[in-house]
């Protein structure tokens, strides 16, 4: 189960509002390579993996993601609490206002709200590490994009450079996590069975 | 070029189809707890920052 | 960067950075079970980080339910400063 501490993993204090850089970083709140699908994603997985280490890796880089889904919301708070009306109507974040006002609600940049579709949980090892891994460079690649659009806003870029930093460490303890369940398996023939499932080979 | 062992020397231990990511072994660590929080791993060899720009007028 | 303009600031700056240790070895532990000198490092991130929660909460107040109960004459846990208002 959970706890929460009161504090966010990484410092966030931007002073200066700014409507267009929030409805950017609020891709990674409720968008297709987002800290909540990451999070809902592992920690959906984890189920049934047969492998303790591996279900613990998944359940504490699932508990990891959500912090910084927390960091994410955090950003476009402290991006959007200040703005006038004039910001708010001139800079293309109105549809958003007027459906939410200043609240968070996990959606992409682009308005698609935050489903279950972003993300698959299959019940194979192999297929799950593997979204696993490509979840994490999709979500280095959309920090990319944010960090190109940030780089004069030094109190979002140095939050922005951790949670992509944070990515690429989950990609390679990911990949050690298929080394492991490979290491389980007959390396003639991985696909012989599924072992989330398969109770006897043939 | 750099100095990694060609995979092809070690092809009988991987196998096709399949995907292989380096085990991360012997590793130092940033003698400075605050540099290693600042970017984001406390490793230096997962240390990959981004330095991209568009560069299109 | 970490620019901390007080001793309360200070403090959280330092447990945040203790506490990063202990989430970044918690993952390569979690692939590399046998590695006895990650797991001294963690022991002794996780011991220090304890103790600097402790103190932090008989100063400003409770990071963590666990923490919170050094007070009576107040529920201090809800009236500790938000984490997304904008602190170090």
């Amino acid at each position: 189960m959970w706890s929460y501490e009161k504090r966010l993993q990484y410092p966030i204090n931007i002073k200066e509002p700014n409507a267009k850089l929030a409805q950017f970083i609020i891709s990674q709140y409720g968008g297709p390579d987002g800290e909540l699908g990451a999070s809902m994603r592992y920690l959906s997985q984890r189920y049934t993996i047969p492998y303790r280490e591996i279900a613990s890796l998944l359940t504490d880089i699932g508990t990891e993601e959500l912090g910084h889904f927390e960091m994410v919301g955090a950003i476009v708070h402290q991006l959007t609490r200040d703005l006038s009306m004039e910001e708010i109507e001139k800079s293309g974040f109105g549809p958003y206002y007027i459906d939410h006002t200043l609240a968070l609600w996990p959606q992409a940049a682009g308005g698609v709200p935050f489903n279950a579709c972003q993300f698959q949980s299959k019940g194979d090892i192999i297929t799950d590490l593997h979204e696993d891994m490509a979840a994490e460079q999709k979500a280095r690649s959309t920090y990319d994009n944010i960090l190109r659009t940030a780089w004069d806003n030094p109190d979002v870029y140095d939050a922005i450079k951790f949670l992509r930093a944070r990515e690429i460490i989950h990609y390679q303890r990911f990949g050690e996590a298929l080394r492991l369940a490979q290491e389980k398996l007959d390396a003639k023939n991985f696909y012989q069975f599924n072992p989330e499932f398969d109770r006897c080979k043939s | 070029m750099n100095d990694y062992p060609k995979f092809e020397d070690y092809r009988d231990r991987f196998p096709l189809a399949m995907a292989y990511v380096p085990w991360q072994e012997r590793p130092i660590l940033y003698e400075n707890l605050e540099e290693g929080f600042c970017n984001g791993t406390l490793f230096p060899e997962l240390n990959k920052p981004f330095t991209g720009r568009r560069c299109v007028k | 960067m970490m620019q901390c303009k007080n001793d309360r600031e200070r403090m959280l700056c330092d447990i945040s950075k203790v506490s990063f240790a202990v989430v970044d070895l918690t993952l390569y532990l979690d692939t590399h079970s046998c590695d006895s000198q990650a797991q001294d490092y963690f022991n002794h991130y996780v011991r220090l980080l304890n103790q600097m929660k402790r103190e932090y909460a008989m100063k400003y107040g409770p990071l963590n339910l666990s923490t919170a109960d050094g007070y009576s004459s107040e529920w201090k846990w809800a009236n500790m400063p938000l984490p997304w208002e904008g602190v170090c």
